[in-house]
């Protein structure tokens, strides 16, 4: 496995119903998710016309997508003139490989790291204690994750399935005594615990919320105000970028963070939007001595040709999990260890490979729900229909399914088959509960019967 | 008596319509008669090809979706009790096919937009509605079934989340059958204080009656059926 993505047909069911059985989890997952989208909703309805802003946003990925190579060459151009070094890594493994590389020419011991999807996709808190160097989330919901020992369960609040008390147990813990679940003693403790660790570390790592072409910087959207202390206090930055976040000029960023900023949250703007350009230079106060961007493919370039490369275009807001039912139901970690939610059904299979992530593009009822929520207007459900047709066509769906479909389609070509066949079904009925989507249904719902005469008998 | 003839419209059952919920499908016929309609039933109909659809299998659903473009005539307006299937045949059909369009409606918007009255049968009566996705986000009808029923004499019961699924998606039921009944639940919990609970899709139906067959729950009725046929009173 060269990435921390994939994972097996039958999985997804497993842990869902493993979830189904956590009130708690579901409690707190249904509380964060309708929160969430009703924040969204009303900031959406403060913009004086959402879908031209949605459409122009669209339009600016989509360009961006389309001049992809371009900008990457002039993005590496601008960072490297400012001293900056630049380093597309086509796979996982190589990112990280490239990482532990900088982090150990710098002889770090301790990496504080920013809120990062990206370096969760590449499994880099792995790779880096395997080095030996200790790798400390400074986001607090990843802090809370990590001391969990668990995965983000969704890419905005990663923590959405703890609750007050379950975050005083885990950050009493570190303090050695047991704390009150309230939300200033917590956020006292927790910083407390994490000052120690700005102050200390040696390279600070963070994702990359987009980039400039023009101008060379990174933009970083936080909170917490993590960010700036991730990217000024450490020796070494290292930036993860995935590839496809480029826009061409600062200009472009406008539209995009007016919808990231109301679509995660349902704020105007984060307490925390930040452009950071190069590394520390003459005369200035802080800022870290090294800047190293690391441009991650891992499976991007698959979107860039054809229907799909519309995915691309998500800037990660995860206003589509908020809305959707599935991802209510499951609370994430059934869809994996990082993406999930309608975003994650759709982006986990193209980076990884339909194979490797089979159950994926089943794992929703084609609500359409994320389709509207989206506020650069992916197409999510229908992207979700092309990749059912994929696993067909290039026959991952199992071989009996197959089969299945395809007797049924010859029995339902013509009325006279279409009659014989439903009415050998009736006869049949009883033992449709003892296997198959018979059983499956009927494990919770009564089987509907078929009418003894169909409403074309009574014409 | 060509200056008499009524307007004629084309019923389109639906396969869970033809075989499972037969009577609501004899329900909107009785609607579109009563509302003024010729109602013919093109014998060569099957299914539109969305369970084979919606899964992938496209080769499938195209050989029995041709069926069904073949069925229909381009020349009176096709009208069927179920959103998705309107969805699919206005939607997606044309392009898997390759055939000219139908003019497709689904029966609420057909009977709304026609300006039809669906008489009183729902006078006091307490109910709950329930959109189906593809109705709601892909046809955009939300206001006629609700005109409708209001206009037969329901009040509605708003449900605490009408945005949310409630966990049928055709093989999705089967294929994660454990969050598909949790959402029916939800569902079906939201409508607790309604006499009954009407949707206008057979497969939610199904869904969901099935569902309150097992856990009890309010009655869940067709559109179609609660219109043309009232509801009982508890």
């Amino acid at each position: 496995m060269s990435d921390g993505l994939a994972q097996p047909a039958g999985r997804f069911r497993a842990v869902a119903r493993e979830t189904l059985r956590d009130g708690h989890v579901l409690g707190a997952v249904d509380a964060g998710t309708a929160r969430s989208m009703h924040a969204r909703l009303a900031a959406w309805d403060g913009l004086p016309d959402v879908e031209a802003l949605r459409d122009r946003a669209h339009e600016i990925r989509m360009r961006a997508i389309d001049d992809l190579d371009a900008l990457l060459a002039q993005f590496r151009e601008a960072v490297e003139a400012r001293g900056g070094t630049v380093r597309v890594c086509r796979t996982a493994e190589e990112a990280r490989d490239y990482v532990v590389e900088v982090c150990r020419r710098a002889d770090a011991r301790l990496v504080a790291k920013s809120k990062s999807m990206a370096s969760e996709e590449i499994r880099l808190n792995e790779a880096l204690e395997a080095a030996g160097i200790r790798a400390v989330e400074t986001d607090l919901g990843e802090y809370i994750v990590q001391l969990a020992g668990e995965h983000p369960s969704h890419i905005i609040m990663p923590a959405i399935r703890k609750t007050a008390g379950d975050v005083a147990e885990l950050l009493g813990r570190v303090e050695g005594r047991p704390l009150a679940p309230e939300l200033e003693t917590l956020a006292a403790a927790a910083r407390r615990q994490l000052r120690e660790v700005f102050e200390r570390a040696d390279v600070g790592v963070t994702g990359a919320n987009f980039a400039v072409a023009e101008t060379g910087s990174i933009c970083l959207v936080t909170n917490e105000g993590n960010g700036g202390l991730v990217t000024s206090l450490p020796r070494v930055h290292v930036a993860l970028l995935g590839m496809e976040r480029l826009v061409p000029k600062l200009a472009d960023l406008a539209p995009l963070l007016e919808l990231l900023a109301r679509s995660a949250t349902g704020q105007k703007l984060t307490s925390y939007t930040r452009l950071l350009t190069g590394p520390r230079r003459p005369g200035e106060e802080d800022g870290p001595e090294e800047l190293h961007v690391v441009v991650i493919d891992n499976g991007r370039s698959n979107l860039r040709r054809g229907r799909y490369r519309e995915m691309l275009a998500c800037i990660r807001c995860g206003s589509c999990l908020n809305v959707c039912p599935v991802y209510r139901k499951t609370g994430g970690d059934a869809y994996g260890p990082v993406y999930s939610g309608p975003m994650g059904a759709v982006l986990v299979p193209l980076v990884s490979g339909l194979g490797r992530a089979p159950s994926l593009p089943h794992a929703s009822s084609l609500c359409g729900a994320c389709t509207d929520a989206c506020p650069v207007k992916i197409p999510l459900h229908e992207l979700l229909l092309e990749l059912r047709a994929d696993l067909v066509s290039g026959g991952v769906a199992p071989r009996r399914e197959r089969v299945a479909f395809a007797l049924w389609s010859l029995a339902w070509r013509t009325p006279l088959l279409y009659r014989l066949s439903t009415t050998a079904a009736r006869l049949g009925q009883p033992l449709a509960r003892l296997a198959g989507p018979g059983r499956a249904w009927s494990a919770g719902r009564a089987l509907p019967p078929l009418a003894r005469r169909r409403y074309r008998d009574r014409r | 008596m060509p200056s008499r003839a009524r307007p004629v419209v084309q019923l389109f059952a639906t396969c869970l319509g033809d075989l499972v919920v037969p009577d609501a499908v004899a329900d909107a016929e009785l609607l579109l008669r009563e509302a003024g309609f010729d109602v013919v039933f093109p014998r060569g109909q099957v299914c539109c090809g969305q369970p084979a659809f919606n899964a992938g299998h496209r080769s499938a659903a195209r050989r029995v979706a041709s069926g069904l473009t073949r069925a229909f005539s381009r020349d009176a307006p096709v009208v069927c009790p179920s959103g998705s299937c309107a969805t699919m045949v206005s939607r997606y059909l044309p392009e898997l096919v390759g055939c000219a369009p139908l003019d497709v409606w689904e029966l609420s918007a057909f009977l709304d937009d026609r300006g039809a009255s669906c008489g009183r049968r729902l006078e006091g009566r307490r109910l709950a509605y329930h959109d189906s996705c593809h109705m709601l986000r892909e046809l955009r009808v939300s206001a006629p079934p609700r005109r409708l029923l209001e206009a037969a004499g329901a009040t509605l019961v708003p449900l605490p989340r009408p945005d949310l699924c409630c966990g049928f998606g055709g093989t999705f039921s089967v294929r994660q059958p454990e969050v598909s009944v949790a959402l029916a639940d939800d569902k079906l919990a939201g409508a607790a204080e309604a006499e009954a609970l009407v949707t206008a899709d057979p497969g939610c139906l199904v869904h969901l009656r099935g569902r309150a067959q097992r856990t009890g729950g309010p009655p869940v009725v067709h559109l179609a059926s609660a219109l043309a046929r009232g509801v009982a009173a508890p």
